[in-house]
Formats: structure tokens, sequence, C-alpha cells
């Protein structure tokens, strides 16, 4: 099993957040939340998460935008994008941003994220 | 004229051809087709011109030809002598026919003067001549009836050199009138300036005869008695000339018309209505919207209470607010100004409702398109709706109802399997209602633009797709969702009706619009007739000015192509 990691959830859904926080804690994953956009870039600066499950549509930006200024970052986290739709009904977006994957929201578990952090690059998402 | 004049004229002239039938045949006068003619003209320019005068003068033309012949031959000594006096008036007859044509009006006091002398001279040399003539010089004695005006024997040498004095009169007076004349063609404008042209290639001839035959000089008989007389049908010819001009006028009026190119503006109205009518300086002029004038389609300025000398006003019709300024000699033929009203009325009718026509469908256009555009936006805002709100809280449901059974299972593993079929409908729940949402808007559209959709679009279809080009660019809302539904509509259709092995897509930017094809290797014969989705298709298409074209002979394939406006 892998050292926990700490996870960013990034969503302005409170009731999701919920949820994702105590089935993720459940899993042995320590556990930050962001409502925006903003507060995700901030929040990741401070936690130093090892992943970001980051949700695409936001209130500020959309996580297209947050998953690049979340590479620009000096130890850029693993950023997983997340969303209710199917990565289908984003076409190309996904793929051509830095994000190393997705994850439909339904389908979150700890064991999900844990085979995104294996697959990541060496080195990223290690703080 | 009154009806009993022109009753009494009728029948004068078939008196006189009765009395020419009834003398002998032919009619011994030389004069003969010349008066019967010049009779008949009159009465049928009455009746066609019931307010001018000119009905009266080629009347009066014809019985002063006539009267002095008939006078003559009555074998009686005073209607002989009368009818000698009066043989030469019928030429100032003529002269005043030519200075007062077209209107029958004399134009000023110099030319009433002119005309009255004309008569007076014809007057006092025939009765001088006259007086010296003695019948039996022409070698009648007993048979002729007297001359009751002989002076004395008379005077053979006395009648030649009046004759002779008489004729240079006559040629002094005659180059007059011709020089009269060319003046009025050279001051006539428009339809009175065609009106005139006859009468100036008529008027020598007639000059020319005039002089001939007086006693100036000698030709054979032949030219004297039988041709000279002749010219002087040139008289009616004038007149038949101009009748036959205004009834082809008023023909090509009809023909100009219908030739009009839908649309054409009122300058090209105008342009025809003046060739038509041969009236070159032909005006058509609107009131202007502040009710402060008019102005004529080269814009200038007309005062139709006040029309310029020789110029008359003719209102198309009160609603137009159109009038038509023309020469005043086309008011002689008010047929045909009515004619000329009534096809510009027309015309312009015709534009008006042209244009009200197209605006009304420019209206309907837009209103299609805001119609269309408003479903769109209406599609969007529940897409994301179902997003935000029912497909969020089946998610967490779902997220949940997981955690619930993971922690149950342990417990009470019958619990968990309740709660592990409860969550399962959650996900089926959720997977249907993305299906739903994406039919009601394909989010990937708004995200992306056509790129992302179409890839999508492509990998969800059951046929083998590939797509040749599509633009990165992102155009207006309205024309990326006409393109998507195209290509959505398209891929559905192949994989329901075609049985094709493989498909394209292609869709290319060129300026001012974007090209849309979806083509199949299927069996062909489709119809965007019918229920089939492809009219509604159209529809759509249309809705933002676009074209939908259907090509499927059938076993060659389908090719769908739109066009779409695109800026």
């Amino acid at each position: 099993m892998q050292p926990s990691a700490a996870i960013l959830i990034v969503d302005d859904h409170d009731g999701f957040r919920t949820f994702a926080r105590g089935m993720l804690e459940a899993a042995g994953f320590t556990v930050a939340e962001a409502a925006t956009g903003a507060e995700a870039t901030a929040a990741a600066r401070t936690v130093r998460p090892g992943l970001v499950l980051l949700d695409i549509q936001l209130p500020d930006f959309d996580g297209f935008e947050v998953a690049r200024r979340l590479a620009a970052q000096a130890g850029a986290p693993v950023v997983v994008l997340t969303s209710t739709r199917e990565a289908s009904d984003y076409g190309g977006l996904i793929a051509a941003s830095p994000a190393v994957g997705f994850l439909p929201k339904d389908q979150l578990s700890g064991a999900a994220l844990r085979r995104f952090l294996a697959w990541a690059p060496a080195g990223e998402g290690r703080a | 004229m009154n009806r009993a004049l022109r009753a009494a004229l009728v029948a004068g002239a078939v008196a006189a051809v009765g009395c020419f039938v009834w003398s002998s045949w032919p009619p011994n006068s030389r004069y003969a087709p010349v008066e019967v003619s010049f009779a008949l003209v009159g009465i049928a320019a009455w009746q066609r011109w019931p307010a001018s005068r000119l009905g009266l003068l080629f009347s009066i033309v014809g019985y002063l030809y006539l009267v002095p012949y008939i006078l003559v031959n009555l074998a009686n000594p005073v209607a002989w002598t009368i009818g000698n006096l009066c043989e030469g008036i019928s030429g100032a007859a003529l002269a005043q026919l030519g200075l007062a044509w077209p209107t029958g009006r004399l134009r000023s006091r110099f030319e009433c003067g002119v005309v009255v002398a004309n008569y007076a001279q014809n007057i006092v040399f025939d009765t001088a001549a006259t007086m010296v003539w003695n019948p039996a010089f022409s070698g009648c004695n007993a048979s002729c009836p007297a001359n009751v005006l002989l002076i004395g024997n008379g005077s053979r040498s006395a009648w030649n050199t009046l004759g002779t004095i008489a004729a240079l009169v006559g040629l002094v007076i005659t180059g007059i009138v011709l020089t009269l004349i060319v003046r009025h063609w050279r001051s006539a404008r428009g339809w009175s300036r065609r009106a005139m042209i006859p009468l100036l290639w008529i008027a020598p001839a007639v000059g020319v005869e005039n002089i001939l035959t007086g006693n100036l000089f000698h030709f054979p008989s032949l030219v004297t008695y039988a041709l000279l007389p002749l010219l002087l049908l040139a008289g009616p010819a004038l007149f038949v000339i101009s009748t036959v001009r205004a009834r082809t006028a008023g023909g090509a009026l009809g023909t100009a018309i219908v030739d009009l190119e839908p649309g054409a503006s009122p300058g090209r109205l105008r342009d025809a209505l003046a060739r038509a009518l041969g009236d070159s300086t032909l005006q058509l002029a609107f009131r202007l919207p502040d009710g402060a004038g008019y102005l004529d389609t080269s814009g200038q300025v007309v005062d139709p209470a006040q029309p310029a000398p020789g110029r008359a006003v003719t209102p198309v019709t009160e609603a137009s607010g159109a009038v038509l300024v023309h020469d005043a000699g086309l008011g002689q033929e008010p047929q045909l100004v009515r004619l000329t009203a009534a096809a510009a009325s027309m015309a312009l009718e015709h534009a008006r409702l042209q244009a009200e026509v197209q605006a009304q469908l420019e209206q309907v256009r837009a209103s299609r398109a805001r119609l269309v555009e408003a479903g769109d936006a209406e599609r969007r805002r529940l897409e994301r709706d179902l997003h935000d709100g029912a497909q969020q809280r089946l998610v967490t449901l779902s997220l949940a109802l997981g955690m619930a059974r993971d922690r149950a299972a342990k417990a009470d593993p019958e619990l968990g399997s309740l709660i592990e079929s409860a969550s399962k409908e959650a996900r089926e729940a959720l997977t249907e209602l993305r299906e739903l949402a994406r039919g009601i808007h394909p989010a990937v559209l708004t995200e992306t633009g056509l790129t992302g959709a179409i890839q999508a679009l492509v990998e969800r279809s059951p046929v083998a797709t590939t797509i040749t080009a599509v633009p990165d660019s992102r155009y207006p809302a309205a024309i990326e969702a006409t393109a998507y539904f195209v290509v959505s509509e398209a891929l559905v259709n192949v994989a329901k009706h075609a049985r094709a092995d493989s498909a394209q897509v292609l869709i290319r930017k060129f300026p001012g619009r974007l090209l849309v094809e979806v083509s199949d290797d299927g069996t062909g014969g489709a119809r965007s007739e019918g229920g089939s989705g492809l009219r509604g298709l159209a529809d759509r298409v249309a809705s933002v000015g676009g074209v939908l074209r259907v090509d499927s002979p059938p076993g060659g394939g389908t090719r769908l192509e739109a066009d779409i406006p695109c800026p």
C-alpha cells in the first residue's frame, strides 16, 4: 500500500465535498478542501497535497485553467479531473490538460485515487 | 362641337360620295380622293379628340375642296360664280391646319394674322380673277353657266397676270407657314416634338403642291391633275400616323410594365414609361414625406400646382402621392394619359406590395432565428440545471450509498446487498440522466466548440467514422449548434438506415460560410421530404439562413451537405 498522501478536494458542491472527505479519510488519506479555483491554487501552496481531485465546473475558473495554474507551481501535485459528466463531454480538453486523468464523480474511491498516484510520473506529487 | 353639326358633316360626306358616284365614276374632280378623305378624317378626328378643333379643321378643309366643285357643276350662274370665288380657300384652311397641329390652336397673334391674311388673299385674288374670266375662254359658250361677276367680256391677259401675282403671294405665304411649322418643331419637346415629326415631312410636300399647281409653272396634265392632288392625302395621313402612334404607345406601355423587373426602382419605371410613350421629358415625382413639395426621380423639385409652361400634371393615384409631369401636348390623348397613370400606379403598387412582403419575410426570418436561438439557450440552461442539480445529488447519493454499503456489509451482509442494489439503481439513474442531458444540449459543444463535440459524436457512432476536417475556431452559438445537429442527425441516420460500413465528417470554413458535410457508403435513397428527421434538420439549417442538400442516389451512398452563412 502506498504511503498516505494529502488529497485536496476542489468542488463548489458542499454535499459532495463532505461525502468525499468521509470516504477518503476512511481510506486513510489526509484531506483538505477548496470550493473555488482561487482557493484551490492558494491551498495547494500551503497544504502541498500529493493529489488534487479537481471538479471541472467551478464558479470562478474552469478545472482546466486551475490545472494549468497548479502545474505551473513548484512541486506540482498530481491532478485528477472529475465531473458528474463523462470524459467524452469534454472532447479533447482533458487530454490536452496537464491533469493525469479523469475520474467520474460517482466512481470516486480511495482505491481509484491510489491507482492515479501509482501511475503518476516519478517525482510528481511526492512533496 | 355639337351633335347636330357633327351629324351634318357626316351627312355631307355621305352626300358628297353619293354625288361623285351618281355624276360619273371615276369622279372627274381631280380632288375627289382628297375631299372625301379629309371629310372622313375630320369626323374620325373629332371622335378621337372631342375637345380639340382639329376634327373641325379637317372637315373644313374637306368641305372647302368639295363645295366649290359641287357649286361649279350645278349648271347655275350664281352657284358657278360662287364656286369660282371660293376655289382657293381650301389651301388657306390647309395652312391653318398645319399651323394649329397638333393641338388645334394657333400659337400667337402673328400666326392668326398669317392665317387671316392667307384666307383674305385667296378670296381677293379669286374674286378679281373671276371678274375678268369669261367662261368662253375655256371654249364653252352656251353650255357653260354665265359668270355673274364678269366685267365686260373679260380679259385673258388680266386673268393671267392676276394668276401670276396670286401665285407669287402664295409662294411667300407658303414659305412663312413652312418656316413657322419648322419653328414649332424646334421649340417643341417630348410628346409634342414627336407629334410634329410627321408634319415636318408632310408640310413641305403640301407646300410644294400648292406652289406647283399655281400659275407659275406648267406641268403635263397627268402631274397637275392626278399626281399633285394625291400629295394632299398627306393631311389625312397625318391623322392616321398620330392615331397609330398613340395606339402603339398604349400597347408599349403594357409591354413596358410587364418587362419591368420585379422591385425596379421608380427611376427605372420612369425610364420605361418615357420609352413607351416616346416622351423623354416625362417626369415621375413623389410627395416628400414631410409633405413639403415633390421630388422627381432625378432629384429635381417639382411643383404640381404650377407646372412649367408647356407641361401638364397628372396624379398617379391619391394614395401613392405620385404625379406624372408630362408634355402638355400629351393632354391631347387623355386615354393615353390615363393608361400611363394606371400603368405607373400598378407598377408602384406592385413595388410597394413587394417591399412589404420582403419586409415581412425579413421579420419572419429574424423571428425564426430568434426562436431557434431562444430554444438553444433554454436547452443549454436545462442541461446546466440538470448537471448542477439532479446529477450532483445523484452522485452524492451514489457515493453515500457506497459508503453505507461498505459499513453495513461487515455487520449485516443482507443489508449490505440491499444497499448495493440501491447504489446500482442510483448509478443507472445517473447514467440515464447524463444521456438525457446530452440529448437536451451537448455540454461538450459549449465547452470546446465543434472540434471536441464532433469528436465526441464520432466516438459514440456505431459506424466507423472518420473526421476529415473540423476547424478549431469558435463560431456563434447558433451556428455551432446547427452544425453539430447536422452531424449528429446525419450519424444517427447512418447508423439507423444507411447500412453503411464507414462514414466521413467534413466541416470546412469558407469566407462568409461554413460547409458541413457527412457522407457514407451505404444504400442511399434518403429523402428530405416526408416525415424523416431530414425535414426538421433542413428547417433548422434554414433558421440560420443556410441550405441543406441531400444527395442520396439508390445504392450510391448518402451525402448530406449544409451550407451555413457564418461570419
